[in-house]
Protein backbone atom coordinates (compact mmCIF):
# COMPACT_ATOMS: atom_id res chain seq x y z
CA UNK A 1 0.00 0.00 0.00
CA UNK A 2 1.14 3.51 -0.93
CA UNK A 3 0.40 7.06 0.19
CA UNK A 4 1.97 10.09 -0.48
CA UNK A 5 1.85 13.11 1.51
CA UNK A 6 -0.57 15.62 -0.95
CA UNK A 7 1.29 18.76 -1.94
CA UNK A 8 -0.01 21.53 -4.75
CA UNK A 9 2.93 20.72 -6.70
CA UNK A 10 2.31 17.29 -7.41
CA UNK A 11 -1.39 17.17 -7.91
CA UNK A 12 -0.01 13.54 -9.67
CA UNK A 13 0.66 12.03 -6.36
CA UNK A 14 -2.48 12.63 -4.54
CA UNK A 15 -3.78 10.41 -7.06
CA UNK A 16 -1.97 7.49 -5.53
CA UNK A 17 -2.87 8.65 -2.06
CA UNK A 18 -5.39 6.58 0.46
CA UNK A 19 -5.57 10.19 2.48
CA UNK A 20 -9.17 11.58 1.74
CA UNK A 21 -9.57 13.68 -1.21
CA UNK A 22 -10.86 17.71 -0.42
CA UNK A 23 -14.84 17.67 -1.01
CA UNK A 24 -14.32 20.98 -2.85
CA UNK A 25 -11.88 22.02 -5.93
CA UNK A 26 -8.82 23.61 -4.46
CA UNK A 27 -9.30 27.33 -3.78
CA UNK A 28 -7.42 28.70 -6.35
CA UNK A 29 -4.97 31.96 -5.57
CA UNK A 30 -3.19 34.87 -7.25
CA UNK A 31 -0.16 36.95 -5.21
CA UNK A 32 0.65 40.21 -6.55
CA UNK A 33 4.25 41.10 -4.59
CA UNK A 34 6.94 39.30 -4.67
CA UNK A 35 9.18 40.83 -1.49
CA UNK A 36 9.29 39.26 1.64
CA UNK A 37 5.38 39.23 2.35
CA UNK A 38 4.85 37.49 -1.09
CA UNK A 39 7.55 35.20 -0.83
CA UNK A 40 6.17 33.67 3.34
CA UNK A 41 2.32 33.80 1.68
CA UNK A 42 3.70 31.47 -1.41
CA UNK A 43 5.75 29.50 1.35
CA UNK A 44 3.24 28.55 3.48
CA UNK A 45 0.08 28.61 1.35
CA UNK A 46 1.87 26.04 -1.47
CA UNK A 47 2.42 23.73 1.39
CA UNK A 48 -1.76 23.40 1.80
CA UNK A 49 -3.06 20.87 -0.32
CA UNK A 50 -7.01 22.50 -0.71
CA UNK A 51 -4.96 25.94 -1.98
CA UNK A 52 -4.15 26.12 -5.77
CA UNK A 53 -1.31 29.25 -6.24
CA UNK A 54 -2.08 30.04 -9.78
CA UNK A 55 0.94 32.83 -10.28
CA UNK A 56 2.86 35.27 -8.69
CA UNK A 57 3.78 39.00 -10.20
CA UNK A 58 5.64 41.50 -9.36
CA UNK A 59 7.40 44.88 -11.09
CA UNK A 60 10.55 44.01 -9.75
CA UNK A 61 11.83 41.09 -11.87
CA UNK A 62 14.71 40.52 -9.25
CA UNK A 63 11.89 40.10 -6.63
CA UNK A 64 13.07 37.38 -4.43
CA UNK A 65 9.24 35.30 -4.51
CA UNK A 66 9.86 35.36 -8.35
CA UNK A 67 13.05 33.05 -7.60
CA UNK A 68 11.53 31.01 -5.24
CA UNK A 69 7.88 30.37 -7.12
CA UNK A 70 10.19 29.27 -9.94
CA UNK A 71 12.14 26.77 -7.81
CA UNK A 72 8.33 25.83 -6.47
CA UNK A 73 7.06 25.44 -10.09
CA UNK A 74 4.44 28.50 -9.19
CA UNK A 75 3.86 30.25 -12.89
CA UNK A 76 5.11 33.57 -12.56
CA UNK A 77 3.78 36.48 -14.88
CA UNK A 78 4.78 39.78 -16.22
CA UNK A 79 1.87 41.53 -16.29
CA UNK A 80 -1.01 42.32 -13.02
CA UNK A 81 -3.66 41.65 -15.76
CA UNK A 82 -2.56 38.46 -17.49
CA UNK A 83 -2.61 37.04 -13.67
CA UNK A 84 -6.36 38.39 -12.06
CA UNK A 85 -8.01 37.36 -15.43
CA UNK A 86 -6.77 33.67 -14.83
CA UNK A 87 -10.00 31.66 -15.67
CA UNK A 88 -11.74 30.17 -12.63
CA UNK A 89 -9.34 32.53 -10.18
CA UNK A 90 -10.94 32.88 -6.56
CA UNK A 91 -8.68 35.58 -4.72
CA UNK A 92 -6.33 37.93 -5.62
CA UNK A 93 -3.70 38.48 -2.68
CA UNK A 94 -2.40 42.04 -2.73
CA UNK A 95 0.61 42.73 -0.85
CA UNK A 96 1.98 45.67 -2.32
CA UNK A 97 0.42 47.97 0.00
CA UNK A 98 0.10 50.67 -3.58
CA UNK A 99 -3.07 52.20 -3.45
CA UNK A 100 -2.66 52.38 -7.46
CA UNK A 101 -2.64 48.51 -7.66
CA UNK A 102 -6.08 48.99 -5.61
CA UNK A 103 -7.93 50.63 -7.91
CA UNK A 104 -6.69 48.46 -10.93
CA UNK A 105 -7.78 45.79 -9.11
CA UNK A 106 -11.01 46.98 -8.59
CA UNK A 107 -11.29 47.36 -12.28
CA UNK A 108 -9.70 44.28 -13.67
CA UNK A 109 -10.42 41.47 -11.02
CA UNK A 110 -13.54 39.68 -12.62
CA UNK A 111 -16.47 39.11 -10.88
CA UNK A 112 -16.73 35.65 -8.95
CA UNK A 113 -12.93 36.73 -7.50
CA UNK A 114 -12.07 38.41 -4.23
CA UNK A 115 -9.03 40.55 -3.42
CA UNK A 116 -7.55 40.63 -0.44
CA UNK A 117 -5.29 44.02 0.10
CA UNK A 118 -4.74 46.56 2.48
CA UNK A 119 -4.61 46.11 6.06
CA UNK A 120 -6.25 42.76 5.48
CA UNK A 121 -3.70 41.71 3.43
CA UNK A 122 -0.79 42.95 6.17
CA UNK A 123 -2.91 40.83 9.18
CA UNK A 124 -2.79 37.72 6.54
CA UNK A 125 1.03 38.04 6.27
CA UNK A 126 1.48 38.65 9.99
CA UNK A 127 -0.24 35.59 10.51
CA UNK A 128 2.06 33.55 7.89
CA UNK A 129 4.79 34.94 9.19
CA UNK A 130 3.97 33.01 12.69
CA UNK A 131 2.74 29.93 11.00
CA UNK A 132 6.26 30.00 9.47
CA UNK A 133 7.85 30.70 12.99
CA UNK A 134 5.93 28.16 14.79
CA UNK A 135 7.01 25.69 12.11
CA UNK A 136 10.60 26.63 12.61
CA UNK A 137 9.92 26.21 16.73
CA UNK A 138 8.30 23.05 16.77
CA UNK A 139 11.08 21.23 14.27
CA UNK A 140 13.69 22.70 16.93
CA UNK A 141 11.28 21.55 19.94
CA UNK A 142 10.61 17.81 18.08
CA UNK A 143 14.58 17.65 17.44
CA UNK A 144 15.52 18.19 20.97
CA UNK A 145 12.34 15.80 22.51
CA UNK A 146 14.31 13.44 20.26
CA UNK A 147 18.21 14.24 21.52
CA UNK A 148 16.42 12.33 25.40
CA UNK A 149 16.67 9.16 23.45
CA UNK A 150 19.91 9.97 23.24
CA UNK A 151 21.15 9.45 26.83
CA UNK A 152 21.54 5.78 26.41
CA UNK A 153 23.68 5.91 23.14
CA UNK A 154 25.57 9.03 24.67
CA UNK A 155 26.36 7.09 27.77
CA UNK A 156 27.90 4.02 25.97
CA UNK A 157 29.81 5.96 23.40
CA UNK A 158 31.32 8.60 26.02
CA UNK A 159 32.12 5.79 29.20
CA UNK A 160 33.91 3.55 26.81
CA UNK A 161 37.02 5.86 25.95
CA UNK A 162 36.27 6.92 29.78
CA UNK A 163 36.98 3.72 31.11
CA UNK A 164 39.99 3.23 28.79
CA UNK A 165 41.52 6.63 29.64
CA UNK A 166 41.11 5.80 33.27
CA UNK A 167 42.31 2.19 33.23
CA UNK A 168 45.58 3.36 31.04
CA UNK A 169 46.07 6.51 33.93
CA UNK A 170 46.02 4.10 36.50
CA UNK A 171 48.20 1.60 34.44
CA UNK A 172 51.07 4.55 34.02
CA UNK A 173 51.01 5.66 37.69
CA UNK A 174 53.28 2.60 38.20
CA UNK A 175 54.26 1.62 34.30
CA UNK A 176 58.41 1.61 34.30
CA UNK A 177 58.49 0.15 30.35
CA UNK A 178 59.09 4.12 28.80
CA UNK A 179 57.80 2.25 25.56
CA UNK A 180 54.75 1.35 27.27
CA UNK A 181 54.32 4.65 28.66
CA UNK A 182 54.06 6.31 25.26
CA UNK A 183 52.14 3.89 23.66
CA UNK A 184 49.42 4.39 26.61
CA UNK A 185 49.52 7.91 26.08
CA UNK A 186 49.02 7.99 22.91
CA UNK A 187 45.95 5.77 23.33
CA UNK A 188 44.54 8.16 25.85
CA UNK A 189 44.83 11.02 23.38
CA UNK A 190 43.39 9.10 20.88
CA UNK A 191 40.02 8.27 23.28
CA UNK A 192 39.82 11.43 24.46
CA UNK A 193 39.42 12.88 20.88
CA UNK A 194 37.05 9.90 20.40
CA UNK A 195 35.27 12.08 23.27
CA UNK A 196 35.09 14.85 22.16
CA UNK A 197 34.38 13.66 18.38
CA UNK A 198 31.03 12.96 20.16
CA UNK A 199 30.16 16.05 21.77
CA UNK A 200 31.05 17.87 18.64
CA UNK A 201 28.36 15.85 16.58
CA UNK A 202 25.51 16.36 18.88
CA UNK A 203 25.99 20.16 19.31
CA UNK A 204 26.18 20.36 16.24
CA UNK A 205 22.93 18.39 15.42
CA UNK A 206 20.99 19.89 18.48
CA UNK A 207 21.86 23.78 17.14
CA UNK A 208 18.76 25.44 16.11
CA UNK A 209 18.16 25.23 12.07
CA UNK A 210 20.82 27.89 10.17
CA UNK A 211 19.02 31.05 9.08
CA UNK A 212 20.76 30.91 5.59
CA UNK A 213 19.88 30.95 2.48
CA UNK A 214 18.66 26.85 1.07
CA UNK A 215 22.00 25.39 -1.07
CA UNK A 216 23.17 22.23 -2.15
CA UNK A 217 23.64 19.07 -0.30
CA UNK A 218 25.29 16.15 -0.80
CA UNK A 219 23.04 13.61 -0.33
CA UNK A 220 24.86 10.74 0.86
CA UNK A 221 27.59 12.24 3.11
CA UNK A 222 24.23 14.28 4.62
CA UNK A 223 22.69 10.25 5.14
CA UNK A 224 26.18 8.67 6.39
CA UNK A 225 26.04 11.71 8.89
CA UNK A 226 22.30 10.91 9.88
CA UNK A 227 23.58 7.25 10.81
CA UNK A 228 26.13 8.49 12.66
CA UNK A 229 23.76 10.72 14.99
CA UNK A 230 21.09 7.89 14.56
CA UNK A 231 23.13 5.17 16.50
CA UNK A 232 23.09 7.32 19.73
CA UNK A 233 18.75 6.84 19.77
CA UNK A 234 19.01 3.27 18.07
CA UNK A 235 21.19 0.17 18.49
CA UNK A 236 21.96 -0.13 15.04
CA UNK A 237 25.25 -3.12 16.00
CA UNK A 238 22.63 -5.89 14.57
CA UNK A 239 21.33 -3.99 12.04
CA UNK A 240 22.62 -4.74 8.28
CA UNK A 241 23.17 -1.21 6.49
CA UNK A 242 23.00 -1.01 2.64
CA UNK A 243 23.91 1.63 0.91
CA UNK A 244 22.98 2.11 -2.73
CA UNK A 245 24.50 5.76 -3.28
CA UNK A 246 24.36 7.06 -6.66
CA UNK A 247 27.33 9.44 -6.78
CA UNK A 248 27.09 12.81 -6.58
CA UNK A 249 22.99 13.56 -6.09
CA UNK A 250 23.02 16.75 -4.61
CA UNK A 251 19.29 18.40 -3.43
CA UNK A 252 18.43 22.02 -2.71
CA UNK A 253 17.57 22.60 0.76
CA UNK A 254 18.85 23.69 4.00
CA UNK A 255 21.38 21.12 5.31
CA UNK A 256 20.79 20.98 9.42
CA UNK A 257 16.58 20.60 8.54
CA UNK A 258 17.48 17.44 5.89
CA UNK A 259 19.61 16.12 8.52
CA UNK A 260 17.01 15.88 10.63
CA UNK A 261 15.04 14.51 8.43
CA UNK A 262 17.19 11.55 7.47
CA UNK A 263 17.83 11.12 11.25
CA UNK A 264 14.44 10.59 11.88
CA UNK A 265 13.50 8.55 9.34
CA UNK A 266 16.48 6.36 10.09
CA UNK A 267 15.64 6.57 14.00
CA UNK A 268 11.64 4.76 12.91
CA UNK A 269 13.47 1.93 10.68
CA UNK A 270 15.42 0.76 12.88
CA UNK A 271 12.97 1.18 15.77
CA UNK A 272 10.46 -0.65 13.28
CA UNK A 273 12.91 -3.82 13.05
CA UNK A 274 13.11 -4.18 17.03
CA UNK A 275 16.94 -4.51 16.71
CA UNK A 276 17.53 -7.30 13.92
CA UNK A 277 16.87 -6.49 10.07
CA UNK A 278 18.34 -4.49 6.80
CA UNK A 279 18.26 -0.96 6.59
CA UNK A 280 18.47 0.14 3.20
CA UNK A 281 19.35 4.01 2.18
CA UNK A 282 19.26 4.61 -1.55
CA UNK A 283 19.66 7.73 -3.61
CA UNK A 284 18.78 8.13 -7.04
CA UNK A 285 19.32 10.71 -9.63
CA UNK A 286 16.47 10.42 -12.65
CA UNK A 287 16.53 12.64 -15.52
CA UNK A 288 14.14 15.13 -14.18
CA UNK A 289 13.87 14.32 -10.58
CA UNK A 290 15.96 12.75 -7.53
CA UNK A 291 14.65 10.28 -5.23
CA UNK A 292 15.58 9.02 -2.25
CA UNK A 293 14.54 5.77 -0.28
CA UNK A 294 15.19 4.91 3.43
CA UNK A 295 13.60 1.10 3.70
CA UNK A 296 13.40 -1.37 6.54
CA UNK A 297 12.76 -4.95 6.92
CA UNK A 298 10.75 -4.07 9.97
CA UNK A 299 7.10 -4.50 11.23
CA UNK A 300 5.31 -2.59 8.43
CA UNK A 301 2.20 0.14 9.07
CA UNK A 302 -1.11 -0.96 9.34
CA UNK A 303 -2.97 0.10 6.32
CA UNK A 304 -5.72 1.79 8.25
CA UNK A 305 -2.84 3.68 9.99
CA UNK A 306 -1.27 4.99 6.71
CA UNK A 307 -3.33 7.44 5.69
CA UNK A 308 -2.51 8.97 9.72
CA UNK A 309 1.56 8.76 9.92
CA UNK A 310 1.57 12.49 8.77
CA UNK A 311 -0.74 13.83 11.04
CA UNK A 312 0.61 16.08 14.01
CA UNK A 313 0.14 14.71 17.13
CA UNK A 314 0.12 11.07 15.42
CA UNK A 315 2.49 8.52 16.84
CA UNK A 316 1.67 4.93 17.62
CA UNK A 317 4.38 4.72 20.31
CA UNK A 318 3.60 4.52 23.88
CA UNK A 319 3.03 7.81 25.93
CA UNK A 320 6.27 9.67 26.90
CA UNK A 321 8.38 7.89 23.93
CA UNK A 322 7.11 9.83 20.60
CA UNK A 323 5.73 13.49 20.53
CA UNK A 324 3.69 12.95 17.43
CA UNK A 325 5.90 15.31 15.31
CA UNK A 326 8.45 13.65 13.67
CA UNK A 327 6.64 12.60 10.30
CA UNK A 328 4.87 16.08 10.24
CA UNK A 329 7.82 17.99 10.56
CA UNK A 330 9.46 15.58 7.76
CA UNK A 331 6.79 16.50 5.64
CA UNK A 332 7.05 20.24 5.97
CA UNK A 333 10.49 20.24 5.55
CA UNK A 334 10.22 18.19 2.38
CA UNK A 335 7.31 20.00 1.01
CA UNK A 336 9.51 23.60 1.59
CA UNK A 337 12.03 21.56 -0.53
CA UNK A 338 9.32 21.37 -2.87
CA UNK A 339 9.80 17.83 -2.61
CA UNK A 340 6.86 15.11 -1.68
CA UNK A 341 7.02 12.16 1.21
CA UNK A 342 5.54 8.80 0.21
CA UNK A 343 5.32 5.56 1.95
CA UNK A 344 5.23 1.70 0.93
CA UNK A 345 4.44 -0.94 3.50
CA UNK A 346 3.83 -4.16 4.14
CA UNK A 347 3.06 -5.61 7.81
CA UNK A 348 5.41 -8.20 9.10
CA UNK A 349 7.60 -7.27 5.56
CA UNK A 350 8.36 -3.87 6.15
CA UNK A 351 8.40 -0.68 5.24
CA UNK A 352 9.98 2.45 2.41
CA UNK A 353 9.71 6.11 2.55
CA UNK A 354 10.68 7.87 -0.69
CA UNK A 355 11.27 11.24 -0.98
CA UNK A 356 11.03 12.60 -4.42
CA UNK A 357 12.63 16.05 -5.48
CA UNK A 358 11.76 17.57 -8.82
CA UNK A 359 14.41 19.25 -10.79
CA UNK A 360 17.72 18.16 -12.32
CA UNK A 361 20.33 16.79 -9.78
CA UNK A 362 24.03 16.36 -9.59
CA UNK A 363 23.73 19.86 -12.12
CA UNK A 364 26.09 21.81 -9.95
CA UNK A 365 28.63 19.28 -7.96
CA UNK A 366 29.11 21.83 -5.05
CA UNK A 367 27.86 19.83 -2.27
CA UNK A 368 27.55 20.69 1.59
CA UNK A 369 28.71 18.92 4.53
CA UNK A 370 28.56 20.73 8.67
CA UNK B 1 52.59 -13.78 31.72
CA UNK B 2 50.02 -15.65 30.38
CA UNK B 3 49.45 -16.80 26.84
CA UNK B 4 45.87 -15.97 24.91
CA UNK B 5 45.26 -16.87 21.89
CA UNK B 6 41.76 -16.22 20.11
CA UNK B 7 40.38 -15.63 23.43
CA UNK B 8 40.79 -19.06 24.74
CA UNK B 9 43.39 -19.69 27.68
CA UNK B 10 46.26 -21.63 26.73
CA UNK B 11 48.59 -21.32 28.94
CA UNK B 12 49.17 -20.18 32.46
CA UNK B 13 50.28 -19.91 36.40
CA UNK B 14 49.09 -20.38 39.58
CA UNK B 15 46.61 -17.27 39.96
CA UNK B 16 44.09 -15.78 42.05
CA UNK B 17 41.25 -16.45 39.55
CA UNK B 18 40.09 -17.04 36.31
CA UNK B 19 38.29 -13.73 34.93
CA UNK B 20 35.98 -13.58 31.50
CA UNK B 21 35.50 -10.17 30.38
CA UNK B 22 32.81 -10.03 27.80
CA UNK B 23 32.68 -6.55 25.88
CA UNK B 24 32.05 -5.52 22.48
CA UNK B 25 34.96 -2.75 22.91
CA UNK B 26 38.54 -3.89 22.70
CA UNK B 27 39.62 -1.02 24.52
CA UNK B 28 37.10 -2.07 27.29
CA UNK B 29 38.54 -5.55 27.66
CA UNK B 30 42.34 -4.51 27.10
CA UNK B 31 42.37 -2.22 30.47
CA UNK B 32 40.26 -4.61 32.23
CA UNK B 33 42.79 -7.17 31.49
CA UNK B 34 45.50 -4.79 32.51
CA UNK B 35 43.88 -4.00 35.79
CA UNK B 36 42.97 -7.47 37.03
CA UNK B 37 45.98 -9.20 35.36
CA UNK B 38 48.31 -6.58 37.96
CA UNK B 39 45.90 -8.36 40.86
CA UNK B 40 46.92 -11.53 39.71
CA UNK B 41 44.19 -12.98 37.76
CA UNK B 42 43.90 -14.90 34.72
CA UNK B 43 41.70 -12.89 32.37
CA UNK B 44 39.78 -14.18 28.87
CA UNK B 45 38.12 -12.01 26.42
CA UNK B 46 35.44 -11.96 24.07
CA UNK B 47 33.64 -9.48 21.97
CA UNK B 48 30.14 -11.04 22.56
CA UNK B 49 27.70 -13.00 24.44
CA UNK B 50 27.86 -15.70 22.24
CA UNK B 51 31.68 -15.74 21.80
CA UNK B 52 31.15 -15.77 26.02
CA UNK B 53 29.04 -19.19 25.66
CA UNK B 54 31.45 -20.34 22.87
CA UNK B 55 34.58 -19.18 25.63
CA UNK B 56 32.83 -20.74 28.68
CA UNK B 57 32.05 -24.00 27.16
CA UNK B 58 35.92 -24.75 25.84
CA UNK B 59 37.64 -27.31 27.29
CA UNK B 60 39.01 -26.70 31.39
CA UNK B 61 37.12 -23.40 31.35
CA UNK B 62 33.78 -25.10 32.46
CA UNK B 63 35.11 -25.65 35.50
CA UNK B 64 37.46 -22.88 36.19
CA UNK B 65 36.12 -19.93 35.28
CA UNK B 66 35.71 -17.99 38.23
CA UNK B 67 33.93 -14.47 37.12
CA UNK B 68 32.13 -13.29 34.70
CA UNK B 69 32.47 -9.65 33.83
CA UNK B 70 29.49 -8.85 31.01
CA UNK B 71 28.63 -5.70 29.26
CA UNK B 72 25.37 -4.96 28.16
CA UNK B 73 24.80 -3.17 24.97
CA UNK B 74 26.86 -5.42 22.67
CA UNK B 75 25.76 -7.02 19.00
CA UNK B 76 24.57 -10.54 18.71
CA UNK B 77 23.79 -12.17 22.04
CA UNK B 78 23.69 -8.90 23.89
CA UNK B 79 24.37 -8.76 27.86
CA UNK B 80 21.11 -9.23 28.90
CA UNK B 81 20.60 -12.64 27.00
CA UNK B 82 24.40 -13.71 27.84
CA UNK B 83 23.69 -13.28 31.47
CA UNK B 84 19.96 -15.14 31.80
CA UNK B 85 21.86 -17.83 30.11
CA UNK B 86 25.00 -17.89 32.30
CA UNK B 87 22.85 -18.00 35.36
CA UNK B 88 20.86 -20.66 34.01
CA UNK B 89 23.37 -22.88 32.93
CA UNK B 90 26.13 -21.86 35.36
CA UNK B 91 24.57 -20.47 38.34
CA UNK B 92 27.71 -21.27 40.29
CA UNK B 93 29.84 -18.14 38.32
CA UNK B 94 29.66 -15.20 39.66
CA UNK B 95 28.80 -12.40 37.58
CA UNK B 96 29.43 -8.75 37.71
CA UNK B 97 27.85 -6.12 34.52
CA UNK B 98 29.93 -3.30 33.63
CA UNK B 99 28.24 -1.05 31.53
CA UNK B 100 28.41 2.34 30.66
CA UNK B 101 24.86 3.16 30.91
CA UNK B 102 23.57 3.94 34.35
CA UNK B 103 20.09 2.13 34.34
CA UNK B 104 18.71 1.91 37.98
CA UNK B 105 15.78 -0.34 36.31
CA UNK B 106 18.06 -2.64 34.90
CA UNK B 107 20.84 -2.26 37.25
CA UNK B 108 17.34 -3.73 40.15
CA UNK B 109 16.30 -6.49 37.73
CA UNK B 110 20.24 -7.88 37.00
CA UNK B 111 21.29 -7.44 41.24
CA UNK B 112 17.86 -9.91 41.31
CA UNK B 113 18.62 -11.77 39.18
CA UNK B 114 21.71 -12.83 41.13
CA UNK B 115 24.26 -10.09 39.28
CA UNK B 116 27.06 -9.95 41.93
CA UNK B 117 27.43 -6.16 41.11
CA UNK B 118 26.50 -3.33 38.54
CA UNK B 119 29.25 -1.07 37.24
CA UNK B 120 29.04 1.94 35.26
CA UNK B 121 31.89 2.78 33.73
CA UNK B 122 33.90 4.35 33.86
CA UNK B 123 35.10 2.41 37.05
CA UNK B 124 37.92 2.76 38.93
CA UNK B 125 40.42 -0.23 39.08
CA UNK B 126 40.36 -0.07 43.09
CA UNK B 127 36.91 -0.37 42.81
CA UNK B 128 36.64 -3.01 40.05
CA UNK B 129 39.30 -5.40 41.98
CA UNK B 130 37.11 -5.16 45.01
CA UNK B 131 34.01 -5.98 42.95
CA UNK B 132 35.67 -8.89 41.83
CA UNK B 133 37.48 -10.33 44.73
CA UNK B 134 33.97 -9.72 46.42
CA UNK B 135 32.52 -11.96 43.89
CA UNK B 136 36.05 -14.39 44.34
CA UNK B 137 34.59 -15.37 48.26
CA UNK B 138 30.88 -15.60 46.66
CA UNK B 139 32.12 -18.66 44.70
CA UNK B 140 34.40 -19.89 47.09
CA UNK B 141 31.41 -19.84 49.37
CA UNK B 142 29.40 -21.79 46.89
CA UNK B 143 31.95 -24.51 46.92
CA UNK B 144 31.71 -25.15 50.50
Amino acid sequence: MTIISPTMSHPQAENQGSEPAPASPPMRVAIIGAGRGGMALLDVLHQISRIQIVGITDQNPLAPGLTRAQELHVPVYDRVTDLITHQGLNLVIDVTGDPAMESVLREEVPAGADVVNGQTARLLWVLVQHESTLQTELLHAEKLAGIGSFAAGIAHDMNNPLQLILGLAENLTDETDLEAVHLQAHDIIEAVKRTTAICRDLTSYSRRSSLRQDCLIGVSGKLDEALKIARYAVALQDIDIRKLYQPDVVVKGNPDELLHVFVNLITNAVQAMDHHGTLTLETHAMADATQIRVSDTGSGIAPELLGRIFEPFFTTKPPGKGTGLGLYNIKNVIHHMNGTIGVDSQIGRGSTFTLTFPGESGADERTTSS
Amino acid sequence: MSEFKSGFFVGGESCNGRVLVVDDEPDIRKVVRMTLQKAGYDVLEAENGEKAIETINYGENRLLLDVMICDIRMPKVNGIEAIAYFRQNYPRVPLIVLTGFPDTDMATALLRQGVVDYLVKPVEGEKLKASVARAMEQRELAHL
